[in-house]
């Protein structure tokens, strides 16, 4: 059952008006509920995130400690909207994917419908390798290609001061394409499918620290006020033309391997039969007739 | 032609007998033997001769008077008056030419007709030019393997045509005999039809006897192997002159038989080197009651282990009834029922770690089932089977406990039970009929000792639905083996074997249900040498590609060899995807170098993935 979605009230003015309205688009959708899940690497701020967006403190969450050790869904309501938020353990674990939390997450969601994926990245890491490319790869084999036409990129850590003489927008820009063109590559993406609906990028600040605007919102070092702009793209993703994932047994497991081609048995039998037997009978008929005959035969 | 000697000392019934042999002969038209007294006692002896000469002839016939009469030369005798004398030449004549057109027509070819044919034209017809003439035809009979054949006698003589008669040495009967240990006749168990299927055409009644049809008989009847001892002899037929009887003579072999065989193999320990631990001696233990009804049927039970002193290891059971001449003893095709049931414990190669993960929790997988399957043997090695499987198998871990799951080791250190499932049902047990086939079309041949030619095998099991889970599944391997002679040598005892380049393609692929057991593994002496079994990954499609070229060395010969295996993608394909959770690259290769000595091979194999390399032993061959 969920709890009153207080942590809205702690918000300034100016957000709270922005978010009630954003829930009322929804309802107008006939939405009632939102499911959401985060997902990423260990230490990127995914619990942050959840707990910035909750305005409350709903996961725990340390500098030092490593993740959540299993997930874990939150669930806050408000004039009749329900909002679900799934916070995940990192997927990562000693330079390899962590199968085991993988299968965690797997069991967890099992029957449940995810309508939007945060896939949580840091925007102040220079660097893409291919570890990034095996987290996408995993989340695309057990949830499907499909998932990422619900998804969103979050970039946290996003006050900061770029490098060199890169502009703030710039490299928001570079980062950005670097992590897009690294979920496209590990989802396996043909370029057609991407370039109607691309995946947004929305940028993160979780810390106090968050530099405010006159009305007291977080504002980013571009101007935009993240937590608004963040509920927004969620709401735009959420009620985009491609279907909610349902996580149910079949997909978990995969595509079963052992029915795939299955229906064309006969047909490959029937082509053993006369294009592999026959023709190897043939050829050792003619083996026998090539044989040389002794003279005295 | 003279047997006496000088120095001898003969009688003179001697003298006249030898005077007899060379008056009958029918080379000399006269002898004479004349004997003057030496001043010492002994005498010296003239043989003094003329040489039966007939006019020249220009023609020359041979004919075939095998199963005939023969002529016998009759002397005119002396009370007879000219005309009887002349009425006896031409009725001789006539009854000659009547013999002539009875006779057949021999197998003497036109090359060596006009040999003969220039002998003649060498001048008169003499008894020693005849004598030439019969050499030259029984030496071409002889060569050619016809070795009964002979000149009778020369007809015709004082024609143009000078006849040769021959006796080709045609067979008038196959006697099939069985001999006990001791060489006397005795009844066989056999039946005489198991034998006669195996004699080649050329030996049987109205052919002529040719020696290399006997060889080949031998070898036929050897291969059955239901014989210690086989002589195949010819022997005049006193009932019918010139006939030739051919006389098997058999002794046959112990029906009931129990044997132990056994074989070592060396398994490279710590570090790649053999250790006494690793020498595993291990072999079969089995009894055979062979040729029931006489008709080379067999009832055959083994037990094999590949450790005799760890059986548990690796332990097969196995009873079978082999029943050849299915469609009949006298039917010329070849085809053999066999039945059997078995019982096999085998350690699973799927559920085997990469190198680097030295723990996996090993899985064995328990067969027990019958199976009936047909084989007919086109040649001796190129062969058709097809049958039907009925099996259970079984997964157990350990400490014998079924398990329907592959362990994996956590992180942590502990043991989780939710590996890759590890049968088709989940239960860990399955149950299932299914079809097999096989076809090898096999035309590898030894030059010296050096095997030569090439080998395709296509094998196929296909699924029935019948059994847990009701598998369909097409499960099909093809493999295709090249022996390629790189320089042409003499073939014969003692010369070298050729230097020969091997190449050699093996694919395996699965559509439909495919349980863990079942999956094809890559790594593993027959499959890519330098890597333990299975250790490269297992997958639902492989392929394995391997060259060797091989090089005569003094009486051995050495070899180098490049191998590579690849699981195309397709071990995420298998339930649980074994090759991933234990930690297997899912591709390999290998390469090396080894020598044959004697029975063993030995070889060096660099490991690519590790870039390791080890020293092996192994018994038998690699393709």
């Amino acid at each position: 059952m969920a709890r009153e979605w207080s942590g809205i009230q702690q918000f300034p003015l100016a957000t709270q008006t922005k978010l009630l309205e954003l829930l009322g688009t929804l309802k107008e959708k006939a939405r009632d509920s939102l499911t959401i899940l985060v997902m990423g690497k260990g230490g990127v701020g995914k619990s942050s995130t959840v707990n910035s967006i909750l305005g409350e403190r709903a996961v725990a969450i340390s500098a030092f400690q490593s993740d959540v050790p299993r997930p874990v869904m939150v669930s806050r309501e408000r004039s009749g909207f329900t909002l679900n938020i799934i916070d995940t353990p990192g997927i990562v674990e000693g330079g390899y994917v962590n199968d085991q939390a993988l299968e965690l997450i797997k069991r967890f969601l099992l029957n449940k419908t995810i309508d939007v994926l945060l896939y949580v990245e840091r925007l102040d890491s220079y660097r893409v390798d291919n570890l990034d490319r095996q987290i996408v790869k995993a989340i695309t084999e057990s949830f499907g290609k499909e998932i990422w036409c619900k998804g969103a990129v979050v970039l946290t850590h996003a006050q900061l001061t770029p490098p060199d003489c890169l502009s703030y927008d710039e490299f928001f820009a570079r980062r950005s394409e670097a992590v897009l063109k690294v979920v496209d590559s590990g989802a396996r993406f043909k370029k057609h499918e991407t370039g109607d609906h691309p995946i947004p990028v929305v940028l993160a600040e979780n810390s106090s620290r968050c530099n405010k605007n006159d009305n007291g919102e977080k504002v980013l070092p571009n101007g935009t006020v993240w937590i608004p702009n963040i509920i927004e793209t969620i709401t735009k993703v959420a009620t985009n033309e491609s279907k909610s994932i349902l996580v149910d047994q079949k997909l978990i497991d995969g595509p079963d391997a052992n029915e795939r081609g299955k229906s064309f048995i006969p047909l490959i039998l029937g082509f053993q039969y006369f294009f592999v037997i026959k023709q190897l009978q043939k050829w050792i008929k003619a083996d026998i007739a090539k044989e040389p005959k002794s003279s005295w035969e | 032609m003279v047997s006496l000697r000088a120095g001898g000392v003969y009688t003179k019934a001697q003298l006249q007998k030898e005077l007899e042999t060379l008056a009958t002969c029918g080379m000399f038209e006269k002898v004479d033997l004349e004997a003057k007294t030496n001043p010492d006692g002994t005498i010296g002896l003239t043989v003094s001769f003329t040489e039966s000469t007939w006019e020249e002839a220009d023609h020359f016939r041979c004919i075939n008077v095998g199963l005939m009469q023969q002529s016998k030369a009759v002397d005119v005798e002396d009370n007879m008056t000219e005309k009887e004398k002349v009425d006896y030449m031409r009725s001789q004549e006539r009854d000659y030419r009547r013999r002539m057109d009875r006779a057949r027509p021999c197998m003497l070819p036109r090359s060596v007709h006009s040999e003969i044919v220039q002998i003649l034209g060498q001048g008169n017809v003499s008894a020693r030019m005849l004598q030439n003439i019969r050499d030259r035809v029984q030496k071409w009979y002889h060569d050619e393997g016809y070795a009964c054949a002979q000149v009778v006698n020369f007809g015709n003589l004082n024609t143009n045509e000078v006849v040769c008669e021959v006796v080709e040495g045609d067979i008038t009967r196959v006697v099939i005999q069985f001999q006990d240990k001791l060489g006397n006749v005795c009844e066989g168990n056999t039946q005489i039809g198991v034998v006669r299927r195996e004699l080649p055409k050329q030996l049987q009644k109205g052919n002529v006897f040719n020696i290399e049809a006997g060889k080949q008989a031998l070898r036929n009847i050897n291969s059955l192997s239901l014989f210690s001892n086989i002589e195949v002899n010819p022997r005049p037929d006193e009932k019918n002159e010139g006939g030739i009887i051919v006389e098997i003579k058999l002794k046959e072999l112990e029906q009931k038989s129990a044997e132990v065989s056994t074989e070592w193999s060396i398994v490279p320990g710590r570090g790649g080197r053999p250790t006494l631990a690793s020498i595993q001696p291990g072999g079969t233990v089995s009894f055979e009651h062979r040729n029931i009804k006489g008709l080379n049927r067999s009832l055959l039970g083994s037990v094999t282990t590949s450790n005799f002193l760890n059986p548990q290891d690796d332990l097969a059971f196995k009873l079978e009834y082999v029943h050849p001449y299915l469609d009949g003893v006298s039917n010329s095709r070849n085809r053999t029922l066999r039945t059997s049931v078995f019982n096999s414990r085998k350690l699973s190669p799927v559920f085997t770690g990469g190198p680097g993960v030295d723990e996996v929790p090993p899985i064995w997988v328990d067969r027990a089932g019958v199976k009936t399957n047909i084989t007919e043997n086109f040649t001796r090695q190129s062969k058709f089977t097809y049958g039907i499987v009925m099996e259970e198998i079984i997964t157990r871990d350990e400490s014998s406990h079924i398990s329907s799951n592959g362990q994996r080791v956590l992180p942590s250190g502990g043991i989780s039970a939710d590996g890759p499932p590890t049968t088709l049902s989940g239960t860990g047990i399955d149950r299932m009929v299914f079809a097999q086939a096989n076809i090898t079309r096999d035309n590898t041949k030894f030059v010296n000792g050096a095997i030569v030619g090439e080998r395709n095998v296509f094998q196929l099991d296909q699924g029935l639905g019948i059994g847990s889970k009701f598998p369909i599944f097409n499960r099909h391997q093809l493999t295709m083996t090249r022996f390629i002679q790189l320089k042409e040598v003499e073939e014969g005892a003692g010369k070298p074997p050729p230097p020969v380049l091997v190449l050699h393609g093996h694919y395996g692929g699965c559509v439909g249900d495919l349980p863990s057991y079942d999956a094809f593994t890559l790594g593993g002496p027959y499959s890519v040498r330098g890597y333990n079994m299975g250790e490269i990954g297992a997958a639902r499609n492989i392929l394995e590609l391997a060259a060797e070229i091989r090089i005569p060395v003094r009486s051995t010969h050495v070899y180098a060899f490049v191998e590579h295996g690849n699981d195309l993608g397709s071990s995420k394909d298998v339930k649980g995807n074994p090759t991933e959770v234990y930690r297997r690259m899912g591709q390999g290769s290998s390469y090396g170098v080894g020598a044959k000595l004697g029975l063993v091979r030995a070889e060096y194999a660099i490991d690519h993935n590790s870039g390791t390399g080890a020293l092996f032993f192994r018994f038998g061959e690699r393709f």
